[in-house]
């Protein structure tokens, strides 16, 4: 036997998902390859669980052990920006501009994801940079999800987040169909994120095609507020930089405002709004943005305060409220 | 529970300079002027002969090579007696390489890092550095300006995060701060880093996101720089300062407070410290 019996293991290509760092301490493996497996070279190095890539639903076990973490989702139209933003706030991280208040960077088990995603926007020798290729569609019931942690300054509290990083393709099917075959992804991004940042392109609704742009994007905040159940929402409208027609501008903010009248509303860009020294450029309103999205919180439930007066828990919990 | 073990093991990319480093404290130990003295005798300093040996000519060490494999120990005590010690385990720094590039941690290094009570990571900020991006230098315009994937080379902070992250994993040390090592962080060749500064606010402002890391995940890491060899040295001239007034009258340390001193042994003992 030389894969374990586990669907989201897949040792020997990466390290045991139930984080045991020496395979033979691992009673699935050891319950299943002891027997036609006595020896093998693979027990004395230890394997990582984590690949580094964009993280799939099999990897999500690994990550959310020890809580489950906030899902981010970032949805919108192909080529609108969606993955640029996930490279932009990485390198701003990697730069240290990336001001979260008292929170800090601490750890990520998707180096090469972030990586990949803003790999392309870094200048290697003899290359300009450019924006992310596009997010290729693939059949997938999942999107790729990036990862990162991050810790209160005094050594507070870990919270984990992911990262959607969906084909916009995906969103478009969803819009329409909500039970669309090439939309699943979409759909399990609305399942189960803990918040939305629905991306407007300025780019496309000032180009050619704006009409279809402007359609597809009423069509999909509507889809969204179905399905919203009050998490938080937030209208990005990213290359912040480019002009759209005022009428334009009033009737996506009436899509989005009409049916998630809670929504915030950010515009990002890349290109700086003020000539500054290259080297602290944070672009327009990304930080602004990474700090919303990482301030998510979910729902928690009120607990109503003891009315008893004794001091004695057991009488505490037994009494009721006058 | 085990308690933490007084070993600390001196981990370090290739070029960062662990092979000078060595070799000069392996002179300030046997001299035993300093904070800390060998006690004992060393399992073995071969890799550091040819080092000592060049110094001594006023050249730079060649790169060390890496069929050196055997653990060089070090046993070190200080004034007040606390014994400590050094394990340098990769002196050609080409495990670590391995390491992050195979993504496997050789049973050999599990074995270190579960031992260890302290880890010390050797860092050149000359060799890591953050590139330019579409940030710091931006094109007018770059729109429509998108590319087929190509293969991307993980900046130098991704990997030296992802090397803590897999030994932590590889420790079973992952989320857990009760019984974490004891992180030292050596900002090595700081004559070349040019930085005025306390090393912490050296590794804030070139390595943000190891930074973050390292505060985040440690309570208390220490931060120091250290010249090893207080000028650049060329592997073919001979420097006739070195010549003329011996190798141990060269390299300083920066501590963590930002005073600079001449006793090499000094990041040692201020792990050592970090033991009690």
């Amino acid at each position: 036997m030389n894969k374990c019996t586990r669907e989201t293991c897949f040792v020997p290509d990466t390290g045991c998902d139930l984080g045991h760092a020496v395979l033979s301490k691992c009673p699935v493996w050891c319950g299943t390859a002891r027997a036609d497996a006595p020896t093998d070279d693979l027990s004395d190095e230890v394997l990582l669980p984590w690949s580094g890539s964009a993280l799939g639903l099999a990897d999500l076990g690994f990550v959310s052990g020890r809580a489950r973490p906030l899902v981010i989702g970032v949805v919108g139209a192909q080529n609108a920006g969606k993955t640029t933003l996930l490279g932009a706030w990485y390198l701003l991280l990697g730069r240290g501009l990336a001001d979260l208040g008292d929170r800090r960077f601490a750890g990520s088990y998707s180096l090469s994801g972030w990586e990949a995603v803003a790999g392309a926007m870094r200048w290697p020798p003899g290359h300009a940079p450019r924006f992310p290729p596009h997010t290729t569609s693939r059949g997938g019931r999942a999107p790729g999800m990036l990862h990162i942690a991050l810790r209160d300054e005094d050594h507070g509290r870990l919270v984990d987040y992911l990262f959607t990083d969906a084909p916009g393709e995906w969103f478009q099917k969803w819009a329409v169909n909500t039970d669309s075959q090439e939309g699943v992804g979409a759909r399990w991004i609305s399942d189960y994120a803990d918040a939305f940042l629905v991306v407007a392109d300025r780019e496309a609704l000032s180009g050619e095609a704006m009409g279809s742009a402007r359609g597809s994007l009423q069509l999909l905040a509507r889809r969204l507020s179905s399905e919203l159940r009050e998490r938080p929402v937030a209208l990005v409208w990213t290359k912040a930089d480019v002009e759209i027609a005022p009428a334009m501008d009033t009737a996506v903010r009436k899509a989005v405002f009409d049916v998630m009248p809670n929504a915030a509303e950010f515009s990002v860009s890349v290109v700086s709004e003020s000539e500054g020294d290259p080297a602290v450029n944070k672009g327009t309103g990304l930080v602004d943005l990474l700090r919303w999205a990482v301030d998510v919180r979910r729902p928690t439930v009120h607990l109503p305060s003891p009315t008893a007066a004794s001091k004695d828990l057991l009488f505490v919990y037994g009494s009721r409220p006058k | 529970m085990t308690p933490l073990s007084s070993s600390i093991l001196l981990v370090g990319e290739s070029g960062v300079g662990k092979t000078h480093y060595g070799a000069q404290l392996l002179r300030r130990l046997m001299k035993g002027d300093d904070l800390l003295r060998m006690d004992g005798a060393a399992t073995n300093v071969e890799p550091f002969e040819a080092a000592l040996e060049s110094l001594n000519d006023g050249r730079a060490a060649g790169h060390t090579a890496m069929a050196t494999y055997v653990d060089s120990v070090w046993p070190v005590v200080d004034a007040q007696g606390r014994r400590a010690e050094l394990i340098w385990p990769d002196y050609g720094g080409e495990q670590i390489k391995t390491i992050i590039e195979s993504r496997r941690v050789p049973a050999a290094w599990q074995t270190r890092i579960h031992t260890a009570g302290a880890w010390l990571l050797l860092i050149r900020l000359q060799q890591t550095r953050i590139g330019d991006d579409i940030f710091s230098k931006p094109l007018r315009d770059l729109r429509g300006a998108s590319m087929d994937n190509q293969e991307v080379h993980p900046s130098d902070q991704a990997r030296l995060v992802e090397l803590l992250q897999m030994f932590l994993f590889a420790g079973g040390l992952t989320g857990l701060t009760d019984r974490m090592p004891r992180l030292g962080v050596l900002l090595t060749c700081w004559d070349e880093a040019t930085f005025f500064g306390t090393p912490k606010e050296a590794l804030d402002a070139r390595l943000p996101l190891v930074s973050a890391f390292v505060h985040s995940v440690w309570q208390c890491p220490l931060i120091m720089g250290l010249s090893a060899l207080e000028r650049p040295l060329s592997p073919t001239a001979r420097d006739m300062d070195y010549v003329a007034q011996g190798p141990e009258h060269f390299g300083y340390v920066i501590a963590s407070d930002g005073t600079r001193s001449n006793d090499l042994t000094a990041p040692i003992h201020a792990m050592l410290g970090t033991f009690a």
